[in-house]
């Protein structure tokens, strides 16, 4: 029970009212930036740590937790009310969040997105507190062809943002995947589809053509509707607040969110990304209201934000377990670590508990202080959405090339956005779907980079891929989620039928 | 006619800024930009936001302003910067080891032949580990493997073309095998090649030191040498030149000039940063980030990189990285 | 996601754009292809970087003919006609942002035109005031980045102000 006394510890110098004040702060700023669409929390962090520096190790600490989970949150804000994901883990959040949005329900979108948030942070922050060092032994076990197999289940789940149509959906995910080859190959350093244009040797990023596809196209498609459909935008329409039935249809998908976002945060090639997916299909799949999805359903919502943040908390068990920092943005916080003389690693949790402990207690402090700040402030986020139309979408682009301007402002770059921006209008127009461009983005070089660095190692032999039991495993479950729509679709054909 | 307007009184703001922005010629303080030739947040980044507040907190610059411009490991930072800071005596550009190979193998019209350079900054020593359980204790071992089947001795380390690579293949090389046949397998960050260590998926994995050290400290990782010349204060690993292999290698940082300054402009840039070196600011800044000093200025310098440049573009080619 | 009750008043003929897709789609498979042969790396163990576009380039063959047969059998919705003013407005005001900044322009001026050019677009009538009001955001924006988070947004003549 040395755990307990140990956080207990760490609360205590958490609790003090100077150092709340410091987590509010960091809260604010980290919220400020975060909003920004192609500013993730990487960066949000990586720009605001210098702050941080004036103050003590202990107020500091705790301020830069609090601009860490500002800044991922401030991600789904934009995804939400803008349809501009500001990065890639929040992508599935904007399918149905900018549509609860669009429908006046930009409150309980907001709100599930926060209290979800804050519901699966804290769980696994308390699972990264008592089942790390366990958990980490288990996801050092993970090989590239075990990765490779995870990314197949993944890519089983993305058919649950087809639509109505495979031929159509499965176009969109190979749009997708061609996007994913352009630049240069991980592996072997040769460049692909670059066509000797130096900028498109890194490739395709993520948030270019995510905010592209997403707000720019979009405001091209309302522009090119506006005389036929007058659209409305109500801010609010019904309760600004959760209702009871919103409740009642989040709780679940918040711990199921947790449940996919932990573990596989906590693999060290684990990523956001695939438990967000992982979370938006399973909703869909076992929501009862199954008519709300495309529309705005609030389950949507709930499951992937929950997820994104549980495996935030994720990444945190091979950092402080190994010292691994398996994403960006667990990259910024090692350099934040550094600065206080805490080298995450093996050691840390026997030489430093206090610090360790410290930095656990800060993070359940921000979390809580990111809704203490964020709730009040639903209303009027919500607000942004009465501004006039024209001055809107006019925002909304300014708003969507300045977080690109911000990060790359080569005109390559921009003539990418802008042209992403021609492909949402243009699939939007011709009804294929969106959301599967950016997973095959995302998910393609992943798969790829695995199964060849587990060929690599193999000498080219495939039976690698069965020979390992979680690989193996993995691929079953793949292909039991491959085939069981199919059959159960077959046997209700008749009924479903009248759309 | 209204948006011409607007644009005429546009045009006046910004000539009047012109006035009034006109520095005092008299006394000329170093008004400098440093450009970073990477995305925010990664290493030549930090390296010029060090710089900036080093040189600004010593009083050696009024002002330092930092740039980034990413992309192709350097390449599109050094065409932007040869092409737009020609002669200007107020630019620099942060780069490194990595550059070298980057620009060598996406073929890059620009290349460091072309800048005018100013000094070598820091540096970081290079660490081959396996997995504690291995039957590899040292570098007699690790060439033995290599010899014996090349093809099994898998490395996990960094990109391709990057100087893990660059050293697997030096490496190999040493202990008498072909470079070509390394069988290195690149991964995306030291995290995950780290876990892919831990979990003996591979043979050996090489990184920077400071990358591995908690590992190699808690004894989950066997150290097998060090890339540095001679051994380190406070790293009790042997280095590889006193095991018998041949192999110095390490990951620097620099900073270059804008092609085309006179000498007098160099010289300028050149004390600046010797100056800034030397300042307290940037050894407070070095502790902090656990940086290694490897000030190396001046004529010296200009030498050394054009060795390195040489050397690291004959082991791409030998590992079939750069056509010859 | 966006479809709408449409379908049945569109006439059951060719669906000409689902051609032009089908098209589009085999000519990215075949550039996939060509440009997969041109690589040429050292590639001892396991598989090459040609591997992947050439799976993906296979896809995009199936998927061009599915999508040619779905044309052919009409498609699936004709889509209602569209407005191109509006479109080409924002478009135009994409490209002048880009050209302003790729010229050196400056932040706050491709800001500025962009800002007004979609409010146009959107039906606005008082080009003045947005682009007052673009100049206004761009100017804040510009200075949160380059004061507060030492982020250099370009700087034309007008940023070299602050």
């Amino acid at each position: 029970m040395d755990t307990f006394a140990a956080l207990a510890n760490g609360m205590a110098v958490a609790l003090q009212p100077m150092n709340l004040l410091f987590a509010l702060i960091g809260v604010f700023l980290g919220t400020a930036v975060g909003v920004l669409p192609g500013i993730g929390p990487a960066l949000t962090v990586a720009l605001l740590l210098p702050v941080t520096y004036k103050l003590d190790p202990g107020g500091s600490l705790i301020m830069f937790a609090g601009i860490y989970y500002g800044g991922m949150y401030g991600g789904s804000t934009t995804a939400i009310l803008i349809n501009a994901p500001g990065e890639s883990a929040s992508m599935a959040t904007a399918l149905e969040g900018n549509k609860m949005a669009k429908a006046g329900r930009g409150g309980p979108a907001l709100a599930t997105a926060a209290i979800g948030s804050f519901v699966a942070g804290t769980l696994a922050t308390i699972g990264l507190a008592f089942v790390a060092p366990w958990l980490v032994d288990l996801a050092v076990m993970f090989g590239p062809e075990d990765y490779f197999a995870l990314m197949c289940v993944a890519f089983v789940t993305v058919s649950a943002t087809f639509g109505n149509s495979p031929v159509r959906g499965l176009t969109s995910l190979f749009i997708g995947l061609t996007l994913g080859l352009v630049g240069i190959d991980k592996l072997t350093g040769q460049p692909r589809l670059a066509f000797g244009v130096p900028e498109l040797l890194d490739g395709v990023e993520v948030t270019t053509l995510a905010v592209g596809l997403f707000a720019i196209g979009e405001a091209l498609y309302v522009a090119s509707r506006r005389h036929q459909v007058e659209e409305k935008i109500e801010a609010v329409r019904g309760s600004l607040w959760m209702t009871k039935e919103d409740w009642k249809r989040s709780w679940k998908a918040w711990l199921r969110g947790f449940g996919f976002g932990f573990p596989i945060g906590a693999l060290p090639a684990g990523g956001a990304e695939i438990p967000t997916f992982l979370s938006y299909s399973t909703e869909k799949r076992l929501t009862k209201h199954p008519e709300d999805f495309g529309k705005g359903a609030i389950e949507g919502v709930a499951g992937p934000e929950a997820a994104n943040n549980a495996s935030a908390a994720g990444t945190l068990v091979p950092l402080l377990t190994l010292g691994l920092p398996t994403s960006a943005t667990a990259a910024m916080m090692l350099a934040g670590f550094q600065q206080y003389g805490l080298n995450p690693g093996p050691l840390l949790f026997a030489e430093k508990p206090d610090l360790v402990w410290g930095l656990i207690a800060s993070l359940f402090i921000a979390n809580l202080m990111l809704l203490v700040l964020n709730l009040p402030l639903v209303g009027l986020w919500v607000r942004l959405l009465t501004i006039p139309q024209a001055w809107l979408y006019a925002g909304i682009l300014v708003f969507a090339t300045m977080g690109t301007i911000a990060v790359k402002p080569s005109v390559v770059e921009l003539t990418m956005l802008a042209c992403f921006g021609v492909l949402g209008f243009l699939m939007r127009r011709y009804d294929f779907p969106i959301a599967p461009v950016v997973v095959g983005l995302i998910l393609g070089p992943m798969a790829e980079s695995q199964l060849r660095r587990a060929l690599s190692i193999s000498l080219g032999d495939p039976m690698i891929l069965l020979q390992s039991p979680i690989s193996a495993t993995l691929l079953a479950i793949a292909l039991i989620a491959l085939v069981a729509p199919f059959i159960l679709k077959n046997m209700s054909r008749f009924g479903a039928k009248e759309d | 006619m209204t948006i011409r307007n607007a644009f005429l009184g546009v045009t006046g703001l910004a000539l009047l800024g012109a006035l009034v922005a006109t520095p005092a010629l008299s006394q000329q303080p170093l008004e400098l930009k440093i450009m970073a030739p990477a995305n925010p947040g990664g290493g030549w980044d930090q390296t010029a936001r060090a710089m900036q507040q080093a040189l600004v907190t010593a009083g050696i610059a009024k002002s330092a302003q930092v740039t980034n411009v990413g992309g192709a490991g350097g390449a599109v930072g050094i065409a932007q910067f040869v092409n737009t800071a020609k002669g200007d005596g107020n630019q620099l550009m942060v780069n490194g080891f990595v550059m070298v190979g980057a620009l060598a193998m996406n073929k890059s019209p620009v290349t460091l032949e072309q800048v005018t350079p100013i000094a070598r900054l820091t540096e970081e020593i290079q660490v081959v580990v396996v997995p504690a359980s291995s039957p590899i204790k040292n570098a007699k071992d690790l060439a033995a493997a290599l010899k014996a089947d090349i093809a099994k001795a898998t490395f996990a380390g960094g990109s391709a073309g990057g100087i893990d690579h660059i050293m697997a293949a030096l490496l190999a090389d040493a202990a008498g095998a072909d470079p070509k046949k390394v069988n290195y397998v690149p991964f995306s960050g030291g995290g995950e090649s780290l876990a892919a260590i831990l979990g003996g998926k591979v043979t050996a994995g090489i990184s920077g030191y400071s990358e591995y050290e908690g590992q190699i400290k808690a004894g989950k990782l066997r150290a097998i040498g060090i890339s540095a010349p001679e051994r380190r204060p406070g790293i009790d690993v042997p280095t590889f030149k006193e095991q018998g292999v041949d192999l110095v290698l390490t990951n620097w940082r620099s900073v270059v000039a804008a092609p085309g300054i006179t000498a007098e402009q160099k010289k300028v840039l050149g004390d600046a940063v010797e100056r800034m070196v030397k300042s307290p600011a940037w050894q407070d800044i070095l502790k902090q980030k656990g940086w290694d000093d490897a000030y190396l200025g001046g004529d010296a310098f200009a030498d050394f990189l054009k060795k390195e440049t040489v050397r690291v573009t004959d082991v791409l080619k030998s590992i079939g990285l750069v056509k010859s | 996601m966006t479809a709408t009750d449409r379908s049945g008043e569109g006439k059951r003929g060719i669906d000409r754009a689902g051609v032009v897709i089908a098209l589009a789609l085999a000519a990215v498979a075949a550039v996939l292809v060509v440009d997969a042969l041109r690589i040429q790396a050292n590639v001892v163990y396991g598989l090459g970087p040609e591997a992947m576009p050439i799976v993906v380039a296979i896809g995009l063959g199936l998927l061009a003919v599915g999508n040619f047969v779905n044309a052919l059998r009409g498609g699936d919705a004709v889509p209602e006609a569209m407005d191109f003013r509006p479109v080409m407005l924002i478009l135009a005001g994409l490209a002048m942002m880009i050209a302003i900044i790729g010229l050196g322009g400056g932040f706050i001026p491709a800001m500025t035109v962009l800002f007004a050019a979609t409010a146009t677009a959107f039906g606005r009538r008082s080009v003045i005031t947005d682009l007052v009001i673009g100049f206004v955001i761009g100017t804040v924006i510009y200075l949160a980045f380059s004061k507060l988070l030492t982020l250099s947004l370009p700087a034309g003549p007008l940023e070299q102000l602050f």
